[in-house]
């Protein structure tokens, strides 16, 4: 193909998708979806690594989405075990409602 | 054998003394008085004890030494190389230290025995003895220094023991409520004072004249400055050494006249009586009055060198014959004084001032000899009259105490010799060596007392003939109030129950009374002229010293000496031949006065109340001159109101309450006030506490940053992240 | 890199499905907004020339995690709750500040591309990203990695299990 996607198109794009993933976890009251947009945020920095291998030639980018897919994994479940536990004495998954840590 | 090294001990021994009974003492009293009285008086006795061993050890070593005398250093005592001055701490072991020592120890451990028995019953047992060995001590300190500084110290020390053993008592009032017996205290240590003012300025102007104070290194520096003619520099003016000698001679005096009560300054022993009777026999009698003496005979060279520069005081006498005027004065004043006297310590007590004079009289005309050897009889037949008198004393309290119903007859005196009479039956150990010493006192053959009274008057007789008259009309007296003493105390009829119902002591009190005699009566071998003939045979003929009697025992440290233009010239020993002539007058005089005495006070008074025989004959107006009422009524009023106007006006108007009160503390108090409330309260409390408040704002504001929830940690990271960002974006490039 | 073309269309279905998650009401629907995000991000690593990772997100990411999300989901019955919910007065500045701060954020980058300039168009030689390249990378240097991620695994499966256990376990445990 003669005219490629510049790396800025990727690095926006990259950018435009955190953010998002970003205000997910702000705005949202539903531990759950603000789960989901911590994936979202790590996706979209899988995104970029991945595109900068492309664009550098270097395969240590697609080793490290490797790692970071993996250990999002492991987070997730984890962390939906938590939430669970926590459904169990509260029975709501209301983030405004677990402040026990109030200071 | 030498055994010089022990010479510290004689030191430190009576510090053990004063440090057991003044600490500890008084507990083994107060828990036991019968064994604590022995506890505690025999390891003072001990103390002295031992202390006179080590004397008489001292004086076998000098023996083995060729009677050198040797210096033992004890310690650099003061040292400041600017000035030239080094005052070491040093005992001088020579023969006369040792001989002084011997009869201080000697004396004093045999009155410290009798004062076990004196003071029994006292609530201050064990501080009386405590300051006995203090007295010891200073006095030890006095004899064995080797220069004219710690002798001053030991001068001084045996001032303020005196005071201290003085008022012992010092609680009891007389009838019109004055402290008698502090009053008298005082008055000891001011009159002594006055002494010491001369000795201080003595000590001055030898240190002055020859850069050093200590004893050899003086004396020879003196007799070099003496012959070479060298003169001492004052600033502008420079005198010859004779004159500079002479002053200090006469300051010398002065502090002898205050030690040694003479005129005019005796008039603090009478009063000095108000003591315990072991005191005025130790000190009054026997040792601290002999430091004046002694003094004297130490510094022989310094006497000599103005005896022979011919300077006149005043143009009238040189300083060695003023000494012996003063003396000779002296002996007669107190000897008349003596005859009116009713209480029996005080007769004793001027009969005291009287033999000083005489030995005073011996140092001044150049009789050092004649003078130490008189001293040491004096401290056995006094020391033994004042122990007995103390025992007649006891017995007359005794008797009182038997006959009186509970307290009445408060003033009773028992030392009153009118209330006497007749203890020669009731009391007969103490009368038999009472009468040896009284019969020593008068100078009776063979007995102690004449050889060394008639050794000063024979060198009187041959030096100076108006001293030599006024000791023999001294003598005279001694005898008569001698026999007047014996004749009321011990024979005819008792004048008073008390007397009537005397006992004699216990053997504590009498049996250091016979040792006292029995040294009395053989005392005199010591020094007999026949023996100094025979010494001065062997002298000539062998020219090693012989070691012959007193004479020769001193002999090594008092050398008679004559300077010329050649320098020094020991003279050969021209003894003082017995001349019938002296011996015998004074002797007739002796049994005289004795006589006289008898006879007069054969039948009256008859009883306590009547007056003295001698009243209805003129001679009683001879007593007392004015200087006791001139000290009563001139010095202590004005000495009085100086002392309370430094007392109320300086020291507590100006010091405490100005100084004190309100300078110091006001500005103290006001400065730690302002220390306190402000600086402390509002300053640093408000510091701390300030921090403390910051913190917690701080904390509790930072805390409601921990809102527990979730949202708000995101937030604050998102934010942080995109600061970060736009940091690195734009500003690190 | 790809055809523009191409990119832009992938671009915005992403973006789309992401603005989807994030607004949806209900969390189900969500899920699978997220779903539809994580295969276009799958495209976009064939696209990019990396075949086994976009296999791995796709085996990963949408067919366990997504699946494990529709599960608790289930679970909790959580698709009843309300998306935007009311919010109170001190949240409210949260929201706001949080909303200027995406801005920030997007527009900070976006000015920071353009004026960072192109980078040139020539066309970068492929490299290969086989999963034979790639596992000699994984086995190579990144060994160690490789293991500890295992052992992390591990953790998290044990940590899950004991999470996982019923009340009266759980307290005794």
């Amino acid at each position: 193909m003669p005219s490629t996607v510049p790396i800025e198109w990727y690095v926006a794009l990259t950018i435009t998708m955190f953010t998002i993933g970003a205000l997910g976890v702000l705005l949202r009251r539903n531990a759950i979806i603000i789960f989901m947009s911590v994936e979202l945020m790590l996706n979209s920095a899988n995104l970029l690594f991945v595109a900068f291998a492309r664009h550098l030639s270097d395969l240590q980018g697609q080793v490290l989405v490797f790692f970071v897919i993996t250990v999002a994994a492991a987070e997730v479940a984890v962390g939906l075990a938590l939430i669970v536990v926590i459904f169990r004495s509260k029975h709501s998954i209301n983030i405004d409602e677990i402040n026990m840590l109030k200071g | 054998m030498n055994a010089f090294g022990l010479a510290p001990l004689i030191l430190i021994l009576p510090v053990i003394g004063i440090l057991f009974n003044g600490l500890v003492g008084r507990r083994f009293v107060v828990a036991n008085r019968k064994t604590g009285e022995k506890w505690s008086g025999w390891f003072a006795t001990a103390m002295v004890l031992g202390a006179f061993l080590v004397s008489i050890l001292l004086m076998y070593s000098l023996f083995n030494n060729d009677f050198h005398a040797e210096i033992i250093p004890l310690f650099t005592w003061i040292n400041i190389p600017a000035a030239n001055l080094n005052i070491p701490w040093a005992l001088q072991i020579d023969t006369l230290s040792v001989t002084m020592m011997l009869v201080v120890t000697g004396v004093g451990s045999l009155i410290h025995i009798y004062a076990i028995g004196y003071m029994h019953g006292d609530p201050n047992f064990s501080r009386f003895f405590a300051y006995f060995s203090l007295f010891i001590f200073f006095m030890l300190i006095l004899v064995s220094a080797n220069n004219y500084l710690v002798t001053f110290v030991g001068w001084e020390g045996v001032g303020l023991c005196s005071y201290l053993l003085i008022s012992f008592w010092w609680d009891r009032v007389d009838k019109d409520g004055v402290p008698m017996n502090a009053n008298a205290g005082r008055k000891a240590f001011v009159v002594n004072r006055i002494g010491d003012f001369g000795v201080i300025l003595a000590i001055i102007l030898l240190f002055w004249t020859f850069g050093t104070l200590n004893y050899q290194p003086l004396f020879e520096s003196a007799i070099e400055m003496f012959t070479s003619g060298q003169m001492v520099e004052f600033g502008p003016y420079s005198l010859p050494v004779g004159v500079v000698l002479t002053a200090v001679t006469a300051l010398l005096l002065l502090g002898v006249a205050g030690k040694s009560a003479q005129i005019p300054l005796y008039v603090w022993l009478p009063d000095a009586m108000a003591g315990p009777t072991p005191v005025s026999a130790l000190i009054h009698a026997a040792t601290m009055v002999t430091a004046g003496i002694f003094l004297i005979v130490r510094s022989e060279v310094l006497y000599e060198i103005a005896r022979e520069s011919g300077t006149l005081i005043l143009g009238l006498v040189s300083s060695p014959d003023l000494v012996a005027y003063v003396g000779g004065f002296t002996a007669l004043l107190a000897g008349l004084i003596a005859f009116t006297q009713t209480d029996i310590k005080k007769v004793l007590a001027y009969s005291t001032v009287s033999q000083l004079g005489f030995m005073v009289a011996a140092a001044g005309m150049g009789a050092y000899v004649a003078a130490m050897f008189h001293l040491i009889m004096h401290a056995f037949f006094k020391a033994l009259l004042f122990l007995g008198s103390g025992s007649v004393i006891h017995g007359m309290e005794h008797g009182h105490h038997e006959i009186s119903q509970h307290g009445e007859e408060d003033d009773f005196d028992p030392q009153d010799m009118r209330t006497m009479g007749g203890l020669r039956h009731r009391m007969k150990t103490t009368f038999w060596v009472y009468l040896i010493g009284s019969l020593a006192l008068a100078g009776i053959a063979p007995l102690g007392g004449f050889w060394s009274k008639d050794e000063i008057l024979a060198h009187s007789g041959e030096h100076l003939v108006g001293v030599y008259i006024l000791l023999l009309i001294a003598a005279l007296c001694t005898a008569f109030y001698v026999g007047r003493m014996l004749q009321l105390v011990f024979f005819g009829k008792p004048r008073h129950e008390a007397a009537d119902h005397a006992h004699e002591s216990p053997s504590l009190m009498t049996r250091p009374l016979i040792v006292l005699a029995i040294l009395t009566i053989f005392g005199g071998l010591m020094n007999l002229p026949f023996i100094q003939e025979a010494r001065a045979e062997r002298a000539n003929n062998h020219p090693e010293s012989v070691y012959l009697g007193l004479e020769g025992w001193l002999e090594h440290t008092i050398q008679a000496f004559e300077l010329t233009e050649e320098g020094v010239v020991h003279l050969p020993h021209t003894p003082i031949v017995l001349s019938p002539t002296v011996a015998g007058l004074s002797l007739l005089l002796a049994i005289a006065g004795l006589t006289a005495g008898f006879i007069v006070y054969r039948k009256r008074p008859k009883t306590a109340t009547d007056p003295d025989p001698l009243q209805r004959t003129p001679i009683w107006w001879l007593s007392i001159l004015p200087l006791n009422t001139l000290y009563m009524k001139g010095f202590v009023p004005v000495f009085n109101r100086f002392a309370a106007w430094l007392a109320f006006a300086v020291d507590w108007n100006f010091w405490h309450d100005f100084v004190h009160d309100n300078l110091i503390r006001d500005m103290f108090v006001t400065f730690a006030g302002f220390l306190a409330d402000v600086i402390d309260a509002q300053g640093v409390d408000g510091a701390v506490n300030g921090a403390g408040k910051v913190t917690r704002s701080f904390a509790g504001a930072l805390g409601r940053l921990q809102t527990g929830h979730v949202r708000n940690y995101a937030l604050s990271i998102f934010l942080g992240a995109v600061a970060l960002l736009v940091y690195f974006l734009y500003f690190a490039r | 890199m790809g055809n523009p073309l191409l990119f832009i269309i992938l671009a915005a279905i992403a973006i789309a499905a992401a603005l989807g998650m994030l607004l949806s009401r209900n969390a189900v629907h969500s899920a699978l907004f997220l779903v539809l995000n994580f295969a276009t991000i799958a495209v976009f690593y064939i696209v990019l020339n990396a075949p086994f990772i976009a296999m791995v997100q796709v085996i990963v990411y949408a067919g366990a995690i997504v699946v494990l999300f529709l599960f608790v989901i289930m679970l909790l019955g959580a698709e009843q709750l309300r998306a935007l919910g009311s919010v109170s007065g001190s949240d409210r500045w949260q929201q706001i500040l949080a909303g200027i701060l995406a801005l920030v954020l997007v527009g900070v980058t976006i000015i920071a591309l353009l004026q960072a300039g192109g980078s040139g168009s020539e066309a970068i030689p492929l490299i290969d990203s086989s999963p034979t390249a790639l596992g000699l990378e994984l086995f190579g240097s990144y060994l160690l990695p490789f293991e500890v991620t295992g052992v992390l695994l591990l953790a998290a499966m044990i940590g899950v299990v004991v999470l996982g256990l019923s009340k009266k376990r759980g307290e005794d445990a």
